[in-house]
């Protein structure tokens, strides 16, 4: 089975958009087009589980009749289905009632190329990849740790075309790896992860190194007491907090007043002097100094695409010196309250201090090593608290210095207190998250005053 | 537009074209089913003359529906359709597994080709091979019952529904409503080397709603989600349902919470409704109780479990009143089918998970039942898309009535001094060995000398899986029994969502620790349990 599905390259892509949009009759349509080669390799138990192959593509078209529409999406790209999924498609729009917020598709723009593309990653076999799992394996069984790793190689490209003229095209390339050792008797483990857009640069022994060190580390972990604690966050738990943050800077749920930021920027507000804006938060300092959040499309350590629905994508700070500075604004909401577009982030980029690990965790007197969470899900949307738990290597810092495992924590706590209560931060890096997927390049943090609410006997 | 201009404007015309929208998916099936045996000869000759010692071909058809309404608006109606096969062969040992969506006779022999090299390619540094049952072959064909099919029914009905619910919920005072229905229908394509060839089909629909009220003054908001779970069900659970109520209802609790007393945290006795309960089973006793996580196979993401084979038949996994089930053969049971992915028959395999307090069974897919000295598979495979490796998932998961079905929620409310009575789910979260669990509710109900006297607000429960089924010492009886239910519970890596449903009664728990959301979010809470001044004081963070 050929690694390279039809839509991959501009020109296929083109011609499908083209396709599609040609047999269109509807006042206006725009067409999103998903391809991807992918491979997935797991393993468990220091075996291979499963190795599976897959090429997908994705066609989903939008059509509307003035502000009338419906959408569609198969996977069927022959000229009958397509037709048909036209017919379709448009049958449904002409049912749907007026949406007053509908707007006509988005105009044509300048896109920054991206830099997601790598032709070592593209070319790699299925035989390559799992040239790359064996040693890691190997060294799993050398160590005596039982392993657990999924590798994901995956080779795509999107394309979104409308009836504006507008037509963009980018490919990307991707290797994701994360893996979790087990200690034998099972009371140690230990996780780590990679993402890499160039596979030349997969360093997964030094992943599995740092997996299997965490597991041994991590045996016959103490009791500590649950309680308000200062904290070092690793990267891993850091990119996980930072994405639930930043998908709830949503400037319409502030007007609308259902956002953590009503509460946030009220308390801030009413210290500030008179006369400040209390319907706009955009320039309030509602973090700590340390909280500078940035997307840049073309960051080359975690890149992302160069646009969001056609709107370009650019360099934009969200949070900088504990200032918010941008909030997610839809079209329809850009135009009814006079503001500017903002599209979502692709990615986020959180700079560092500079400091090791090392060197963080030797300014913290008394507190938890915290290296990856789990299970993160909303408590209180009024004060974004979320809860969720620590897991895979979890450990007491005592005078600066670590002093052995402890057992995992369940913490209830809003990321919006974490940026506030963040006193250093360290080298950044790229991991893979929890849950979400936005490539995202953050730094460990010290953070004061985290609520870790109770035990958890889970190791 | 309200719901009455709305199906003034429609016309016959449109109601038969949309009626008839789903033809091509249906007529691309009668396609498969013609040529299902000769179709899948392809592929599995193919892996047997390389040297597969198993392999299986599957087909997977996937048609769905969303619609989304917000106010008198509609955002959305979304149709989607996914088409397409996979090959998955044994070989020396090692799985192999490719999916493609060219269905073309060239492709399933690439597929198979494809396989066997990816299995091949493990080969000489396996430490244990993968092996597997014989299982018997079935030609079967099934379909689920339903009424009405959801993709029968005209746009427009289903629009104006959504735009009745939201219409209610404002009319009634509610600053915001959204609404949504979703629909799919499965069908799937089934032929092993061990000779079955199976066809099934089966619908799902999941409808809901959520109001919002705000209050601007006191930067404060609430809302409700509607408690109708997804079902495997035709349009005629939409169609029975009284979402108009519902909706009226949510909004009249959401303003009594936004002003309620907040919680006092300690422990307390809960009531909990099955609206509630279904995901603490799901969580607390459905994820703990799969083989492969119990066996290390999911330690990469999903976590593995305190629940381990030495345990079986041993440990007292909740009080003698807590029997919990597993099928895949309940009436509208979202996980409910005739034969699992690998080919077992499911008719007959009902099993307990846990039998008065006592821990049974696990969950098991082709290969794992050895693992514990059984000898088969008790049906639990499943794979969300053509594309997606088969891996145990969740049968239908429940919680038996009491013995007394004449018991109802209110009498078990009447032997609590002070507690909560807990309706309709909402946050959920659990460690990765499924011991430390914290969930919240959609409406906390306060118990006084056994009656409900008002509202709580900022209301979790924490706890240890364990633990809390042993605190269980009441269920309601049979006819207060419901089945709650997740479209998308996830699994597995690449992450593949399955549809279950949870059977459940009212349960009474004794001395649950209730925690304070708002004090665990650094606001502190002064009123107590026993009076209704309660508030915050002090600032964020």
């Amino acid at each position: 089975m050929g690694l390279m599905p039809v839509g991959i390259t501009p020109d296929e892509s083109k011609v499908l958009c083209q396709r599609v949009l040609g047999l269109v009759q509807a006042d206006s349509a725009e067409v999103r087009v998903a391809v991807a080669a992918d491979q997935h390799l797991r393993s468990a138990n220091n075996d291979i589980t499963s190795n599976s192959i897959a090429n997908r593509i994705a066609i989903h078209l939008t059509v509307s009749y003035g502000q009338r529409s419906a959408s569609i999406s198969t996977n069927q790209t022959s000229d009958a289905a397509l037709r048909e999924a036209v017919e379709k498609v448009q049958a449904l729009a002409r049912l749907v009632p007026k949406d007053p917020e509908h707007l006509p598709p988005v105009e044509p723009a300048d896109y920054d190329e991206p830099i997601m593309w790598a032709e070592p990653t593209a070319a790699a076999t299925p035989a390559d990849t799992i040239g790359w799992m064996r040693p890691v394996i190997e060294q799993a069984r050398a160590a005596r740790v039982e392993s657990a790793a999924y590798l994901i190689r995956r080779v795509g490209a999107t394309a979104l075309s409308n009836s504006c003229g507008l037509f963009v095209h980018q490919p990307h390339t991707s290797v994701g790896f994360s893996m979790t050792a087990r200690t034998l008797t099972g009371n140690g483990s230990g996780w780590a992860s990679t993402q890499v857009t160039h596979a030349h640069n997969l360093d997964l022994t030094r992943i599995a190194e740092q997996a299997i060190r965490k597991a041994i580390d991590s045996r016959n972990p103490a009791e500590r007491p649950a309680g308000r604690t200062t904290v070092v966050l690793e990267s891993a738990a850091v990119r996980d907090l930072l994405a639930l943050l930043v998908e709830n800077l949503d400037r319409r749920s502030f007007d609308e007043g259902r956002s953590f930021l009503n509460s946030l920027f009220s308390n801030e507000t009413s210290l500030e002097k008179p006369g400040t804006d209390r319907r706009d938060p955009i320039g309030s300092h509602l973090f700590g100094d340390k909280a500078t959040l940035v997307c840049d499309p073309l960051c080359p350590e975690a890149p992302c695409g160069t646009h969001d629905g056609g709107l370009p994508l650019v360099r934009t700070p969200w949070i900088e010196g504990g200032v918010l500075k941008a909030m997610h604004v839809g079209r329809f909401w850009a135009l009814k309250q006079g503001i500017k577009a903002q599209p979502s982030p692709g990615n986020i980029i959180m700079p560092g201090d500079g400091l090791t690990l090392e060197e963080l965790i030797s300014r913290v007197e008394d507190g938890v090593l915290i290296t990856r969470l789990w299970y993160l899900r909303m408590v209180q949307p009024q004060t974004l608290l979320h809860t969720g738990l620590t897991r895979d290597g979890t450990f007491a810092i005592v005078h600066g210095k670590l002093a052995g495992p402890v057992k995992n924590f369940r913490f209830n706590e809003s990321p919006a207190t974490v940026l506030k209560n963040m006193v250093a931060s360290g080298i950044g890096q790229r991991v893979l998250g929890g849950e979400n997927a936005m490539p995202m390049h953050v730094p460990p943090l010290i953070v004061k005053d985290f609520n870790l609410s109770s035990v958890s006997d889970a190791s | 537009m309200n719901r009455r201009d709305w199906m003034k404007r429609t016309t016959a015309a449109g109601l038969s074209l949309i009626a008839n929208r789903w033809q091509r998916s249906m007529a691309e099936a009668a396609s498969v089913n013609d040529h299902f045996i000769r179709l899948a000869d392809i592929p599995l000759n193919k892996a047997t003359s390389l040297g597969a010692s198993f392999a299986d071909f599957h087909i997977m058809q996937t048609d769905s529906e969303s619609l989304f309404a917000r106010e008198q608006m509609v955002q959305g109606v979304v149709a989607e359709s996914t088409f397409g096969c996979s090959v998955r062969v044994l070989v020396d040992g090692a799985w192999g597994f490719a999916a493609s969506d060219d269905r073309s006779e060239e492709s399933l022999v690439q597929l198979a080709e494809s396989a066997v090299a990816i299995a091949r390619a493990q080969g000489g540094w396996r430490r244990r091979p993968v092996e597997i049952e014989i299982l018997p072959a079935f030609n079967g064909r099934w379909e689920q019952p339903i009424e009405v099919d959801p993709f029968a029914v005209a746009l427009e009905e289903k629009i104006g529904r959504l735009l009745a619910i939201n219409q209610a919920a404002t009319g009634s005072g509610a600053t915001f409503c959204s609404s949504h229905l979703s629909q799919v229908r499965e069908r799937k394509w089934l032929a092993n080397t061990f000779g079955s060839h199976i066809e099934q089909s089966r619908v799902r629909i999941f409808p809901g709603a959520s109001v919002t009220v705000t209050d601007p003054r006191k930067n404060e908001f609430a809302t409700r989600a509607s408690f109708s779970p997804p079902r495997g069900a035709g349009y005629e659970y939409f169609r029975d349902l009284d979402c108009i109520g519902d909706a009226r209802l949510a909004v009249e609790q959401a303003r009594e919470k936004m002003v309620a007393p907040s919680v006092v945290a300690g422990k307390l006795d809960l009531v909990i409704a099955p609206s509630n309960l279904w995901l603490t089973i799901h969580e607390t006793v459905g994820h703990p109780t799969e083989l492969d996580r119990a066996m290390g196979f999911e330690a990469n993401y999903a976590g593995t479990s305190f629940c381990t084979p030495d345990k079986l038949d041993t440990l007292r996994y909740g009080s003698e009143h807590v029997t919990i089930g597993a099928d895949r053969t309940a009436l509208n049971g979202l996980s409910t089918i005739a034969y699992d992915d690998d080919g077992v028959e499911t008719a007959g395999r009902e099993f307990a998970i846990i039998d008065r307090g006592v821990f049974r069974n696990f969950q098991m897919a082709l290969g794992q039942a050895a693992w514990i000295g059984r000898t088969s598979s008790n049906g639990c495979a499943y794979a969300d898309s053509f594309e997606a490796f088969p891996i145990q998932r969740m049968p239908n998961i429940s919680l038996k009535p009491g013995p007394d079905p004449s018991v109802t929620v209110q009498d078990l409310i009447a032997g609590v001094e002070d507690g909560i009575y807990i309706e309709g789910n909402n946050s959920w979260s659990i460690d990765q060995q499924r011991y430390n669990f914290q969930f919240t509710g959609q409406v906390f109900h306060k118990i006084h000398h056994g009656k409900l006297v008002g509202m709580y607000r900022d209301v979790a429960y924490q706890g240890n899986s364990v633990d809390f089924w042993n605190a269980c010492d009441g269920l309601g009886g049979e006819k207060t029994y419901e089945l709650g239910g997740a479209f998308n519970c996830g699994k597995g890596q690449p992450g593949q969502a399955a549809p279950v449903s949870h059977g459940a009664v009212p349960a009474r728990f004794r001395q649950i620790n209730v925690l304070n959301t708002s004090d665990e979010a650094g606001n502190k809470t002064v009123a107590s349990n026993g009076n209704c001044n309660g508030g915050k004081l002090g600032q964020w963070g």
